[in-house]
């Protein structure tokens, strides 16, 4: 039996349960206005450019560059332990309108992380709970001696 | 044009600043509202308006101490930041709505650190997005805006220390600081303190303590009779706008500005004033990132140029425009809410009561207080004495 897990998990709504429902069937999808054509991240519940509120989900690539990160030496409580730690903010592949993602990133030796680097979505089911969670990774491997 | 009554903050007080103090929060409240109204030498009976700063509730939070002042008919209810609370209430004054106004916050028991709250025994549920599913607080959101910033604009780590150094010179001739008693800093001493979240030291934190803090604000006829000289709100304005709450339009850093342009410009504006006749002025300084990135939002350099803007001492005392002559949230005190904490060292500044640190013959004095991670929240006032 594993250890449950004990970090914030998000509320599902209505709003945005084909998010997390979407994460779970491997496919991070993002709110994308019928009316203008514009993607939105974050969701919300109507386009923050035209303000309709005929919104459709629809699967993006979930790759990306990084556009910034931070590698964090001193977590919240139930972080503590996976110190250190990498959060990214993430300009996803989709354009015109930019989608930038805050998650974590895993499987990059820390001296190789940077502004830039390409990764990808990944999906992660949380044991004992009704989440997938999404966290990136580097999209090709990244050796700690260089080479991407 | 017809007269506009002015209003001017009147009374200020400022409780022991302290890592823990062992106090409630009310008891602290009630110390700065009296030490206030004491300062301004007013009454109780006297307040009509009240702004507790980023109160939640906010409507039982205002009957509460409606209440607690005899069930006063309050006329006007503010929220906000401090400096927003202070043009708001001000403006309330001259269009005549109330006459004299609180503006007050207090903090006790810790809470904003990272290791402040224990680990839950199931998974709480947060809304939607939050930033806290993915292990990310103030500081690693600060520390993403700084990495991206010191990216594109070619800013070294050197570069965010010097304003720690700056603030903490300042924090040392200022005896209420709750740092200034640990003597000064170096550079070195910043870029040798542990790392919280890469690229923002220890020492590129605020830091986090108890206390409280009150102003009050009064209407021209009233203001002249107080015990202490009127420092005048000439103008001031608070502004919001998405920063990296959860995400942000690229690009982060655009020429016009964001949130903390926009209520500058509009707070010089109103105030009449021009960028070059500020004598003084605290700026909100939560990190050295931030105290860098407000120099220039507000337009007293270029964007990029914050840290030439530093290294040529502008903002030093003794410099062009003297900042944070307090110690700032860096090295003064950051309870909770600190954003207030910035008017009143403006306001003692002009009236001539800070002492060793004291800038000479200051008479206009600008603050600047903000939040909502990074920039999207932002309120700006402009202060003088006659």
């Amino acid at each position: 039996m594993t250890a449950p897990y004990l970090k914030p998990l998000p509320q599902v709504s209505e709003e945005n349960r084909p998010f997390w429902e979407g994460l779970s069937e491997r496919e991070f999808r993002g709110p994308r206005c019928r009316s203008c054509g514009q993607f939105g991240w974050v969701p919300y519940p109507a386009c923050r450019n035209c303000f309709s509120t005929d919104i459709e989900w629809v699967p993006l690539s979930g790759r990306g560059v990084i556009y910034s990160y931070s590698v964090v030496h001193r977590g919240p409580a139930a972080f503590a332990g996976d110190t250190p730690y990498v959060v990214v903010m993430v300009e996803l592949a989709e354009q015109p309108q930019p989608m930038i993602v805050l998650g974590q990133l895993d499987d990059c030796p820390l001296d190789q992380v940077r502004i830039g680097l390409p990764v990808s979505v990944t999906f992660h089911d949380i044991p004992g709970e009704d989440v997938t969670l999404y966290r990136f990774a580097p999209s090709t491997p990244v050796g700690s001696n260089g080479g991407d | 044009m017809s007269a506009t009554r002015r209003a001017a903050v009147v009374g200020v007080y400022t409780t022991e600043q302290g890592k823990r103090l062992g106090r409630t929060k009310v008891s602290l409240e009630l110390e700065a509202i009296k030490g206030a109204l004491a300062d301004a030498g007013l009454a109780h009976t006297d307040v009509d308006g009240l702004s507790p700063l980023l109160a939640e509730p906010w409507s039982k939070t205002h009957m509460y101490w409606a209440e607690q002042l005899g069930e006063r008919p309050i006329t006007y209810i503010g929220t906000g930041q401090g400096e927003g609370a202070v043009a708001k209430a001000a403006a309330a004054i001259s269009a005549g709505t109330c006459n004299v106004a609180l503006a007050w916050v207090a903090h006790a028991g810790g809470g904003n650190s990272p290791g402040s709250k224990a680990v839950p025994t199931a998974a709480p549920r947060m809304p939607d997005f939050h930033w806290e599913i993915q292990g990310a607080y103030m500081t690693p959101l600060y520390a993403l805006w700084a990495q991206r910033y010191m990216h594109e604009f070619g800013v070294s780590s050197e570069d965010l220390a010097q304003v720690a150094v700056i603030h903490r010179d300042h924090a040392v001739l200022n005896p209420d600081s709750v740092m200034g008693r640990k003597g000064p800093v170096t550079v070195e001493d910043v870029l040798s303190s542990r790392m919280v979240a890469d690229p923002l030291h220890l020492l590129d934190c605020s830091i986090e303590n108890d206390g409280g803090y009150a102003l009050v604000l009064a209407a021209e006829d009233i203001a002249k009779d107080c015990r202490n000289t009127p420092v005048w709100v000439l103008g001031g304005a608070e502004a919001t706008a998405t920063d990296v709450y959860q995400t942000f339009n690229n690009p982060w850093f655009p020429e016009e500005g964001k949130s903390v342009r926009r209520c500058t410009d509009m707070a010089f504006d109103i105030a009449g004033v021009s960028r070059s006749e500020i004598d003084v002025a605290n700026l909100y300084d939560c990190f050295t990132i931030t105290m860098l990135r407000n120099l220039e939002e507000m337009g007293f350099c270029k964007i990029g140029e914050g840290p030439d803007y530093v290294r040529e001492g502008h903002t030093r005392l003794g410099g062009s425009m003297p900042c944070n002559t307090d110690g700032g949230l860096l090295s003064n005190s950051h309870n909770g809410n600190p954003s207030g904490m910035s008017v009143i060292e403006v306001v003692r500044q002009l009236r001539g009561e800070c002492g060793e640190r004291q800038v000479p013959g200051a008479r206009i004095g600008l603050a600047l207080g903000q939040g909502g991670s990074v920039h999207g929240l932002a309120s700006t006032v402009v202060l003088a004495h006659d």
